[in-house]
């Protein structure tokens, strides 16, 4: 008896030791582990870039401190590397060159970044034809993921839709923000009008649309003009004016804008642009008017080149790095902020970082649902990303991307600062004041839509 | 304080704010213009760098003004005074070199600079990427009747005046004028009546790459500008004195004025997209009818 219960004994520990010994076996690394190449796609010689680059230098060392990424595959975590694909000025010819060399010179795994639509439809070729996932974090023309759509004869057109597959657009579009903007006007600043020059409720708002004529700015003044038709909005288009891409002035199209007697200007520009036109706006052809700019990237150059003229004025934004108020709106995006200003010499970040910031822990997710970072089945797994909302505000709370559709792209929220005039420190600086709330933001809006002094609303 | 107030415009007063806004406009291409066409009177150099320079003097103020804490408008001096020293710098370090050789020398390195100028500034000022020098004048304006203008550009123009005079009297007053203008008639004969041609051509380099420099300070106090602007205003200014006439400085102006006045007015009676097209047009037609432009001669 005795002796059969030491066999038995024996047998089990044999057994134990065999199980330790085989789990210790599994947990031994794979020779294959190493670091996972992150390509993040930056114009170095842009502001947009360097955000980008910073925000994700950011998220990738946030990451690594906390542990890496566990690929199963390799047992074992690994940590994340990011390899700088610079796109120097980002322009439509920069692209592909420092795209393709990334993917086949230093294999990266992944790619995250881009920031204009023109460069980003040129720099997400390779991407496609080589099957490399590629979370793109700017560029507000939804064609970078539906390119795959257009008509055959249309010179965008992609007729691979495998390799359209591994494209996901992380950021908001030209829709996302128009919609926004046509809201607000028609919700916040057509009852101030209303109330403030005694108007008729069933006059329709002046709008006019100001734009850089190119696919940007006329995708804007379209989408625009479809929104406030689709959603019957109480608002007149008054006059759609372009300006060229290379002008640096603005007064004779601002005339025409000023002739067309609007309650206000949607500009459809960039940073410097857009900048200027307020300016000379007001201070030449005296338009007394509210001028909404997007697309600015919280830029806070945008601030320091309106100065005091941008007081009153309105901007559209995804995330507001600039929040003033004792508690940030969603704690995590004050931590982003903080920790960005501590690493990098006080900068404040941008919007299209924010955007890179999030995209670098959603392939983190993504890989380690995957088990590998086999292209094709981190691809799967992004496009079953369901995660927590970040930086960016999402329409239920969750990143997930679109997949019926085959589009993958997401559902951000929107909203409009104003801007105001702070004589100490002498700066400007944005308050919320559309919509009230967001999801999962009971009070968002932090002052009502204000006229500003000097302001002069349109025909009657 | 803010003179601005919203004013009644009709079309036609539309079209007037607009040909004002063009000579305004026109005063900073003319400033270009007239250093480039000193510079290849004197010369006979074709400089597509120039607006490189004009870059440099904006960033320049704006370092000035900023750090020191100069007047902006004071900081046109040092702008002027820095950017004709790499004037000198580049005539006798690059152009003299290759002076006397195929002109396509002097063409390729003047585009190459432009590539070094650009690449250099964005290195140096690329976390300030789009700048505008502060003036204690921003956002006061002067209503004109139905137009307003700002005190940043009138004063703008009379400081384009003033520099046009002073170079005026330059050329028509001074020994080196004298010399410069001997030079640009022939540089041989000049040389045999004991002109130090070496120096005359330093000094109109220097000349030229003060007014881009000035012209840099002005741009950069009325509008935004980061390490591209230089390009296409040199491709204006090559217009403008094409339209005035190579090698006249009343050419110059008169063409920077039609350029600016037609860029406007264009951008304003059509849509902004055809503004630069509908400028071009009229260099392309005023050629045609009269290949040495409104103030060349032939020969010239």
């Amino acid at each position: 008896m005795q002796k059969k219960l030491i066999i038995v004994i024996a047998v089990a520990i044999i057994a134990v030791a065999g199980i330790v010994a085989g789990w210790q076996l599994t947990q031994v690394p794979s020779a294959e582990a190493r670091n996972i190449k992150v390509g993040i796609v930056a114009g170095m010689q842009t502001v947009e870039g360097q955000d980008i680059q910073r925000a994700a230098q950011l998220a990738i060392d946030e990451i690594n401190a906390a542990g890496g990424v566990r690929v199963n595959e390799w047992n074992t975590n690994v940590d994340l590397e990011l390899v700088l694909v610079d796109t120097v000025d980002d322009a439509a010819g920069s692209t592909p060159g420092p795209v393709t060399r990334a993917i086949t010179d230093q294999g990266v795994d992944l790619l995250i970044g881009g920031a204009t639509t023109a460069g980003t439809l040129n720099g997400q070729i390779p991407a496609i034809t080589n099957r490399v996932p590629y979370i793109i974090t700017g560029a507000s023309f939804n064609l970078v993921t539906r390119r795959g759509s257009l008509p055959e004869d249309n010179a965008l057109h992609i007729p691979d839709a495998e390799g359209m597959s591994y494209m996901f657009h992380y950021c908001t579009t030209i829709s996302d923000y128009s919609t926004t903007v046509a809201h607000f006007l028609a919700d916040s600043v057509k009852p101030t009008l209303d109330s403030t020059y005694s108007f008729d409720t069933a006059r329709k708002l002046r709008l006019a649309i100001l734009y850089r004529d190119d696919g940007y700015g006329r995708g804007v003044r379209d989408v625009t003009s479809s929104i406030i038709a689709e959603d019957n909005l109480p608002i007149e288009v008054v006059a759609n004016v372009s300006y060229g891409t290379t002008a640096t002035t603005y007064q004779s199209p601002l005339i025409s804008v000023k002739e067309s007697k609007p309650d206000a200007v949607y500009v459809a520009g960039f940073t410097a642009d857009t900048a200027e036109v307020v300016k000379e706006g007001i201070n030449d052809v005296g338009l007394n008017s509210i001028y909404i700019g997007v697309e600015i990237c919280e830029d806070p150059q945008y601030y320091s080149l309106l100065g005091e003229t941008g007081s009153f004025q309105i901007l559209e934004s995804k995330i507001a790095t600039q929040w003033q108020g004792d508690t940030w709106y969603l704690e995590k995006v004050g931590t982003y902020v903080e920790n960005y200003k501590a690493k990098f010499d006080g900068k404040i970040p941008g919007m299209l970082g924010a955007d890179t910031y999030d995209a670098v822990y959603i392939a983190k997710n993504a890989i380690e649902r995957a088990g590998t970072v086999n292209k094709a089945d981190v691809k799967d797994a992004l496009e079953t990303t369901d995660m927590p909302q970040s930086l960016l505000i999402m329409e239920n709370e969750k990143i997930t991307f679109s997949t019926g559709t085959n589009y993958h792209e997401i559902l951000p929220k929107t909203f409009i600062e104003q801007l105001i005039w702070l004589p100490d420190p002498g700066e400007l600086k944005p308050h919320v004041v559309y919509p009230d709330s967001m999801p999962g933001i009971s009070s968002f809006k932090q002052a009502d839509f204000a006229l500003p002094p000097d302001y002069e609303p349109g025909s009657p | 304080m803010k003179l601005t107030s919203m004013i009644p415009l009709t079309i036609s007063s539309g079209l007037a704010q607009a040909l004002l806004f063009g000579v305004v406009n026109g005063c900073i291409y003319i400033l270009l213009a007239t250093g480039l066409n000193l510079i290849f009177g004197v010369m006979k150099l074709v400089n597509f760098a120039h607006g490189e320079l004009l870059m440099v003097g904006a960033f320049v103020a704006y370092e000035v003004t900023t750090i020191a804490g100069l007047n902006p408008y004071v900081s046109i001096l040092v702008s002027m005074g820095a950017v004709a020293l790499i004037g000198i710098l580049l005539e006798k370090f690059a152009f003299r070199k290759v002076r006397g050789t195929e002109k396509l020398n002097e063409i390729f390195i003047s585009l190459g600079l432009i590539y070094v100028f650009q690449n250099l500034a964005t290195l140096l000022w690329v976390e300030n990427y789009n700048i505008q020098i502060p003036s204690p004048l921003s956002g006061l304006s002067l209503p004109l009747g139905e137009v307003l203008l700002s005190y940043d550009r009138i004063l703008a123009i009379v400081i384009v005046i003033v520099i046009l005079i002073g170079l005026v009297l330059l050329t028509k007053k001074t020994k080196i004028g004298l010399a410069m203008r001997a030079t640009s008639q022939k540089s041989d004969a000049a040389m045999l009546m004991g002109i130090n041609i070496n120096r005359v051509y330093t000094f109109t380099f220097a000349v030229g790459a003060a007014l881009a420099g000035a012209a840099g300070a002005l741009y950069g106090i009325i509008l935004p500008f980061n390490p591209a602007i230089g390009a296409l205003p040199t491709i204006k200014a090559f217009a403008i004195i094409i339209l005035g006439g190579l090698g006249s400085i009343p050419g110059a102006v008169i063409g920077g004025l039609l350029y600016g006045i037609a860029e406007n007015a264009t951008g304003y009676l059509t849509n902004g997209t055809w503004q630069d097209a509908v400028a071009f047009a009229l260099l392309i037609i005023v050629l045609v009818i009269r290949p040495t432009g409104l103030f060349g001669e032939k020969g010239e």
